[in-house]
């Protein structure tokens, strides 16, 4: 397997709080991996120290299978969530430092994010200060910023927000084209309709634990409840007493835009999937079926509730 | 010079020496300076004299109110009338009234004024008195060629003050021009200190409350951020020091001739070898030496103070780590200009804290070279040690928003891994 990042049982304290306890989780590389959690949960500090900006107090971290040293972070490119710029600097010296501290030479940078900013629309406000731009505008600066130097890994801590969907759409289309080119990404985000269209894997971490890893199409197929969306046409209450046997539930709903009856159903388990279509085809003329899975949502919250359940709250 | 702590040093040097306010300032302190040296001399030029006038009524036998001279001052007029309507009338400023027995019991002499006298008058009026009645006393003895044997005593000594150094000849120096050079060069390095240290600790505290400090970390280490921030603060002093050295030895070329012919015939203030743009250079050296010491000392206090904090206003209790002390050799300093050899002087201008702002106050009256370069050393050091304490601390303390720590916290925050 090629893992980019290997974190293995790391753990770090502060004064009087553990933000991190034990977290292992493993990167692909040229995947869209997704770090979700509560706020306080302990994402910020596991992407510190992914990001060698703090130690972990104990296990270890490989980067690209050796342990992470400082001159690693030229090869990784991040965009806190707490992000700004120097007011008082213009927008071109200002990405030309930041540049320059990943190590690219003058010229190189210079030529990179003239390309860049005409990529994003931005080319005129090389010579402004970073005072005068709104924070959508400072934050595609940042963005540039983070990826000018094309680094293996790229780690985004609340991407969109700050961004109107116009603006926030770009984005997102950048990223996965620096992905396609053979980027990895790390994606901390709590809205998850971006999770469940930009991540192949996450990791869930709840009180400074992993409470939940793996791919999201796995993920929601695990937490799936066995709910189907029958549509179908003939009497919708010979459909409910032929399935009765098979459902916990069963609800009539609204047809859709083709005229077509719909009903939503859960299954008492997967296996009674065939004998409920063997059921159905007999009462009705069932047209479809397709299971519905949980939406990241659910199984955000649903995870998270059952684990603070498990721990009982501290102090 | 690519290194990120290179790139970092040029940002924040660039990024200050290129400001309006920096060249302004540069050129306008040297101008503010001078002005304020020369405001009391032109409050004294400008206010004159006091022009009072004194009436005497006396009543001694011998009549010693009348050898009372007048001067640009004081007037003195002997009147007939007596003490109460001497003191009613308004013409007269101020009434002394000598008793009879004035040249046996001196304390029977009193001044009455209208506005409270100044301290000039009277010791102008009783040093008068004080040789009149003495030479009222001496008539009394009765001695022959009195006046010839007192002209031939008096002696007036003008003592020339050389200093004993390593070399052959002995350089001449003055203690008042000591006094005064030791003075304002230890008043700069308490300037330059405090503004510059406090220059990097708000330039700390407002990377930390952009949130820029977070995209900086994420490619620096925050060590190298800090040492990068001292430096090129540092060297942003180095250059306002330098531009100043050379308008002030180029001051010292021209002008000083000039102004040091001047003193030395009006005010009899004699410069010996502040003359010398030789010797100016050198206390320059030595400046630059402490300064830099002294600010890389109490600059990395001042970081670790910054990267504590989330505002400039929880910042003023803290930084009083750094205030007392610089305010402490500040007046220290103002003690030694008067003994530049007592022990308090020498422990002050050795110890770290103190040692910068009161070694320099007590160099140009000519201290043994081993007590500067242990000051030298022993500075330097504890920069080092300073130094790698702030770090620790300040790697901590950039990613703790909200609750203003105190100084025991951050000693703890120098302990973590």
């Amino acid at each position: 397997m090629d893992n980019i990042i290997c974190v293995d049982g790391v753990s770090k304290s502060f004064a009087k709080h553990k933000a991190l306890d034990n977290v292992s989780l493993n990167v692909r590389r040229g995947c869209v991996y997704g770090l979700l959690g509560p706020n306080g949960a302990g994402k910020t500090t596991l992407i510190r120290t992914i990001n060698h900006i703090t130690a972990p107090d104990t296990g270890t971290i490989l980067f690209n299978g050796h342990p992470l040293t400082a001159a690693d972070t030229a090869s990784i490119g991040y965009l806190p969530e707490e992000r700004g710029l120097y007011k008082k600097m213009k927008v071109g010296d200002q990405a030309l430092f930041f540049a320059r501290l990943k190590g690219l030479d003058k010229a190189e940078a210079t030529k990179q994010l003239k390309s860049w900013f005409e990529r994003l629309e931005i080319s005129d406000w090389w010579n402004k200060k970073v005072e005068e731009l709104s924070k959508g505008m400072a934050q595609k600066v940042q963005f540039i910023v983070t990826v000018l130097h094309r680094p293996e890994l790229l780690i985004f801590d609340e991407p969109f927000s700050g961004f109107d969907p116009i603006n926030a759409n770009v984005l997102k289309r950048e990223i996965l084209k620096l992905r396609d080119e053979g980027a990895t990404v790390i994606f901390s985000t709590h809205n998850m309709a971006s999770v469940e269209e930009l991540c192949d894997e996450i990791t869930l971490i709840n009180r400074s634990h992993n409470i939940l890893s793996g791919p999201v199409r796995e993920l929601r197929r695990q937490f799936s409840d066995n709910s189907y969306e029958f549509t179908f046409t003939g009497d919708a209450l010979a459909l409910r007493d032929a399935l009765a046997a098979t459902t916990v539930s069963f609800e009539n709903t609204e047809p859709d835009r083709q005229g077509q009856d719909r009903a939503i159903l859960r299954l008492k388990d997967a296996a009674a999937l065939p004998h409920a279509i063997a059921a159905a085809n007999a009462a009705v003329r069932l047209e479809g079926f397709r299971a519905i899975l949980p939406s990241m949502d659910d199984i955000f919250i649903k995870t998270v509730e059952a684990s603070n359940l498990n721990t009982p709250v501290l102090q | 010079m690519n290194s990120p702590l290179a790139i970092v040093i040029r940002r924040e040097y660039l990024e200050r020496v290129q400001r309006k306010s920096f060249i302004i300032s540069t050129l306008l302190m040297p101008i503010f300076m001078i002005g304020l040296m020369l405001t009391p001399a032109l409050v004294a030029v400008f206010s004159g004299p006091e022009n009072k006038t004194v009436a005497i009524v006396d009543q001694s036998q011998q009549q010693i109110g009348r050898h009372l001279q007048s001067d640009g001052e004081l007037r003195f007029l002997c009147v007939d009338s007596d003490q109460k309507s001497a003191m009613a009338d308004k013409s007269y400023d101020a009434v002394l009234v000598i008793g009879p027995d004035a040249v046996s019991r001196p304390d029977d002499i009193r001044f009455y004024s209208h506005e409270a006298a100044s301290m000039q008058t009277e010791r102008s009026i009783s040093s008068q008195l004080e040789s009149i009645i003495e030479g009222e006393r001496l008539k009394g003895y009765d001695i022959e060629n009195l006046a010839g044997i007192l002209k031939e005593i008096q002696v007036n000594v003008d003592l020339d003050t050389y200093r004993i150094s390593e070399g052959d000849d002995a350089s001449e120096t003055s203690s008042l021009a000591s006094y005064i050079v030791g003075m304002f060069m230890s008043l700069m390095l308490y300037m330059f200190i405090m503004l510059y240290g406090q220059m990097v600790m708000t330039s700390i505290i407002e990377e930390k409350n952009n949130r820029v400090l977070e995209i900086v970390v994420s490619s620096v280490n925050p060590t190298s951020l800090m040492m990068g921030k001292i430096v090129g603060i540092g060297l942003v002093a180095i250059t306002q020091i330098l531009i100043w050295g050379v308008l002030l030895t180029a001051c010292s070329m021209w002008v000083l001739p000039l102004v040091a012919g001047a003193a030395e015939s009006g005010a009899g203030i004699d410069l010996g070898m502040y003359g010398s743009p030789a010797y100016i250079m050198q206390l320059f050296a030595y400046i630059l030496l402490f300064l830099i010491g002294g600010y890389l000392f109490y600059s990395s206090i001042y970081a670790a103070v910054g990267s504590a904090v989330d505002n400039i206003q929880d910042a003023s209790q803290l930084q009083s780590v750094a205030i007392i002390p610089i305010i402490l050799g500040m007046v220290i300093s103002m003690a030694v200009v008067q003994t530049p050899s007592s022990s308090l002087a020498m422990w002050a201008s050795i110890i770290p804290f103190t040692s910068p702002m009161v070694m320099i106050a007590r160099i140009p009256f000519g201290i043994p070279a081993w007590q500067i370069w242990l000051s030298v050393v022993l500075l330097y050091a504890s920069f080092v040690g300073m130094v790698w304490v702030a770090a620790k601390i300040y790697r901590v303390g950039i990613f703790m928003y909200g609750k203003k720590p105190s100084v025991a916290e951050l000693l703890r925050w120098a302990r973590y891994k």
